[in-house]
């Protein structure tokens, strides 16, 4: 049985259309104009209880849009989602005790006072008995590491902690689903790393259904079994990230610093034939290549036997690159 | 209902905890409100000292029904304070989605999450003016509870215009200006309405009704006079939107459209 | 002064944009206030009918009507809310990025409230001062239009909005101090509506009290002006008004420089 069930859903909205400049804001203010805008179309998909759905797409894709839907918070214009046997808009305050919500933007927790009274409240919002509360808080306190900065006041927070805490807030009450909207956006390497460790564990532990926004692949690879992407609010891509990478290959970028900028002569990449490329600026060789055909030891070898390198770096596509890639071979597909 | 009173007992403790984060403006600001009563009743001081009755009013009669208009309105803005931001800014930056992901009624989450302390100085001066006057007023065991029933009524007055008026963000995104153009009304509710013309008679007693917040049931106290309409009235207007404040409310919810990505 | 210009116009131009977005709003709110004035004309209408004599403490009714209005006018000709944003912006850090633009911390908040006050005033203007010459022309008994007393008076409520922003800003340091400025705001306006005789025109005050609050920067905030429109001084007084007037001006002027001076050393961003 699947925990989410999404068939059809589809979101407009009515935007004022500005023009700019002093005249413009004097026009709308006599006759606004309109125009529909399509945020979400058409999106039909399930997930299973216990899975990790990364859901991707570029900026203004509807990604937000598709959660806050799910959420309960916006009203489809059309379509309808149903979680935990439960149709999000039309019963929301119950449906809303067995989720978890995280917007990384924002946080949900009281500003001016120390982080402790959060959770004392959500207790009290989410009728938590004392016994769990205080096995939960135990196991966040696990997870997270909240410990260290539980008493001090919110605002004092860094971005790390306060979205470990923003996580423990939205977990409190041990939902069946946790929503994730970029849980580690702008913040380091090391912390996204403890947050991607926490969301594991609760994963695991309890089998929550989590769906996660991200910009960030190390987020999908990492956790994600299964992958959702969207553009322009329709689907473009369902499936594992493997499947990903093979179906829309897998451009992968070296750069060598070379000793001698002369060398770059005597490079020679002929035996992969078109499936790479490269281009040199001074000591600076970049090559580019489809990993799918070409791999990674492979060029470095080669490279290796042919020129004195000082330096390596690898280079990793991301999202944003997939989905450029993507929208260049559909639009090949057209012609 | 204990579960209610529950909830309404920790946020304000909450709300306690927060303003004394910051205690010295929280002291000016009742210091403040206070001030601002006081300054209030000096001009009815300087009005008096020209005349002794103002439109067939004493200075009594006219402070009871002052003191009379700052209780609802004082419970109003202790209790029910946060509606402003929803106009303000709640609805505009997507931050009332907040109230949409928790377990319980989004309207009385929003009621119960400020505790406006500066209020107890419309509360206080309201008090003591009451107090005061209280001897222009021939007081029977029917008037008292009358008194007592009219208040929750008369607040809950306010409480529907605002409601009413900051559901209109969830279609304009920024509502709080209109909410403050009807608020503004209830400064008519203080004075007799006899002083007004016909138009804004009219429009306090029955479209923006702060008369019935006030001048009505006061001078009923005060006279003894037309008892079916003015605290009959305050019962049925103030039950009548409420309602109506409510559905504008919950149907402004399903067309509300959240902010940014 | 071109460059001088050419330099703050987008500011000014940013803040006439944003003031038109807002317009819808900032209508409603200023019909909101004019509420308050129309009870206080009803209120002076029945005082006045309730009374036996034809003037209180030298205001004739229609005098009576023209200060209310006039002072209702004046107050937002002369308005400057810099200090609110002042409090939010330490509350919230981003005061930081003002602190950082290379132009003086004054003159950013000017002429970011200069552009929204012309739309301000322009748009009120039409309706209230338009309202007010009217009444005075067709009015019986209303004193009669000068052209002297206008010119003062505009000249007056120039002086007083300035002596009002500068006012204002030093008002806003305080916010260093509280880390939150609602409460002292409140405080503020509320002596402010009163000693400037916004609420009761001073001359119905005891005489003590008047002469003090006469001397106090506060009536050269508003009373001054509505009272040299109303023709109510002799030469002699109007000379004396008007360099109280400029002299509370350059004192706020330098206060502000001072306060600024100090606080900048003393400057907590919150939040960070």
């Amino acid at each position: 049985m699947s925990m989410i069930e999404v068939s059809n859903l589809t979101k407009d909205f009515r935007k004022t259309i500005k023009s700019p400049g002093l005249v413009g804001a004097f026009k709308s203010l006599i006759k606004p104009k309109y125009e529909t805008f399509e945020a979400v179309k058409n999106l039909s998909f399930e997930v299973p209880k216990g899975e990790i759905l990364g859901f991707i797409g570029a900026n203004g894709a509807g990604k937000s849009t598709t959660i806050k839907m799910l959420t309960g918070i916006l009203t489809p214009t059309s379509g309808y989602c149903r979680i935990n046997d439960k149709i999000p808009q039309e019963d929301r305050q119950n449906y809303v005790k067995d989720i978890g919500v995280v917007f990384g933007q924002r946080t949900q927790l009281w500003w001016d006072l120390p982080l402790r009274e959060t959770y004392s409240v959500l207790k009290e919002i989410y009728n938590v008995p004392d016994k769990n509360f205080y096995k939960r808080m135990d196991f966040l306190n696990e997870v997270l590491d909240l410990n260290d900065f539980i008493t001090s006041p919110v605002r004092t927070l860094s971005l790390g902690q306060r979205m470990r805490a923003d996580i423990a807030a939205s977990l409190l009450h041990n939902p069946k689903v946790l929503f994730l909207d970029e849980p580690t956006i702008g913040l380091d390497v090391s912390v996204k790393d403890k947050i991607r460790h926490a969301i594991e564990q609760i994963n695991q532990e309890e089998q929550t259904t989590i769906i996660l926004t991200t910009h960030d692949l190390g987020d999908i690879e990492l956790l994600c079994n299964r992958v959702f992407m969207i553009d322009h609010g329709q689907e473009v891509f369902d499936g594992t990230i493997k499947q990903l990478k093979n179906r829309f290959g897998h451009i992968r970028e070296i750069e060598f610093e070379l000793v001698n900028a002369e060398d770059a002569n005597r490079l020679n990449f002929s035996q992969f034939g078109s499936a790479i490329e490269y281009s040199q600026n001074e000591k600076n060789v970049r090559v580019k290549f489809d990993s799918s055909k070409v791999s990674v030891p492979d060029v470095i070898r080669l490279t290796l036997s042919q020129v004195d390198v000082q330096d390596i770096s690898v280079k990793d596509a991301d999202i944003e690159d997939i989905v450029r890639r993507i929208f260049r071979k559909e639009a090949a597909e057209h012609d | 209902m204990r579960r209610v009173l529950h909830l309404e007992k920790i946020f304000i403790s909450q709300y306690l905890k927060q303003t004394m984060e910051y205690k010295a403006d929280f002291i000016v600001g009742v210091l403040g409100v206070l001030l601002n009563q006081v300054l209030n009743l000096i001009f009815l001081q300087v009005i008096f000292s020209q005349v002794p009755k103002l439109a067939g009013w004493s200075l009594q009669q006219i402070v009871f029904i002052y003191g009379f208009a700052l209780i609802p309105k004082g419970l109003d803005h202790l209790f029910f304070d946060n509606l402003w931001i929803v106009g303000q800014k709640l609805v505009r930056k997507g931050e009332f989605d907040k109230y949409l992901t928790r377990p319980i009624n989004p309207l009385f989450h929003v009621l119960v999450e400020t505790f406006q302390v500066d209020a107890f100085g419309e509360l206080l001066v309201g008090v003591i003016l009451l107090v005061m006057s209280s001897a222009t007023v021939h007081w029977t065991l029917l008037k008292v509870i009358l008194f007592i029933v009219s208040i929750p009524f008369a607040t809950a007055i306010y409480t529907a215009l605002k409601i009413g008026t900051s559901a209109a963000a969830f279609w304009m995104k920024k509502s709080n200006t209109i909410t403050y153009l009807f608020y503004m009304f209830n400064d008519f509710a203080k004075y007799p309405v006899s002083i007004f013309n016909h138009l804004i008679r009219w429009i306090i007693s029955f479209v923006i009704p702060f008369a019935f917040t006030a001048f009505y049931p006061a001078s009923y106290f005060l006279t003894g006079k037309n008892v079916l309409f003015n605290l009959g009235g305050l019962v049925v207007i103030s039950v009548v939107f409420l309602f109506i404040s409510i559905k504008i409310w919950n149907k402004g919810i399903s067309s509300y459209e959240s902010a940014g990505s | 002064m071109t460059n001088f210009l050419r330099k703050y116009r987008p500011f000014v131009s940013a803040g006439i944009e944003e003031a038109i977005v807002y317009r819808a709003n900032f209508l409603l709110f200023a019909l909101g206030n004019t509420l308050g004035a129309f009870v206080t004309y009803f209120l002076w209408k029945a005082v006045f009918q309730s009374s036996t004599n034809s003037s209180l403490s030298g205001f004739t009714f229609p005098e009576m009507v023209l200060y209310i209005f006039l002072s209702f006018f004046t107050g937002i000709l002369t308005s400057s809310d810099g200090s609110s944003s002042v409090g939010d912006e330490v509350k919230d850090g981003s005061i930081a990025m003002r602190i950082l633009k290379p132009i003086s911390f004054t003159a950013n908040y000017f002429y970011e409230e200069i552009g929204s006050k012309l739309i301000d005033v322009g748009v009120l203007a039409v309706p209230l001062f338009g309202g007010i010459l009217i009444y005075q022309i067709v009015g019986t008994g209303t004193p009669v239009l000068n052209l002297g007393n206008l010119l003062l008076y505009f000249f007056s409520a120039t002086v007083a909005y300035l002596i009002n922003f500068y006012f204002n800003i030093c008002f806003s340091f305080t916010a260093f101090f509280f880390r939150n400025l609602w409460g002292s705001n409140v405080l503020k306006n509320a002596l402010v509506i009163f000693m400037s005789g916004s609420l009761v025109p001073l001359a119905f005050f005891p005489p003590v009290l008047q002469n003090v609050l006469k001397v106090l920067p506060f009536s050269s905030l508003l009373y001054t002006p509505v009272m040299l429109y109303l023709g109510k001084y002799s030469m002699q007084q109007t000379i004396s008004v008007l360099l109280l007037q400029i002299f509370w001006l350059i004192f706020f002027i330098f206060l502000a420089k001072i306060i600024w001076h100090f606080a900048i050393k003393h400057l907590s961003i919150q939040g960070g």
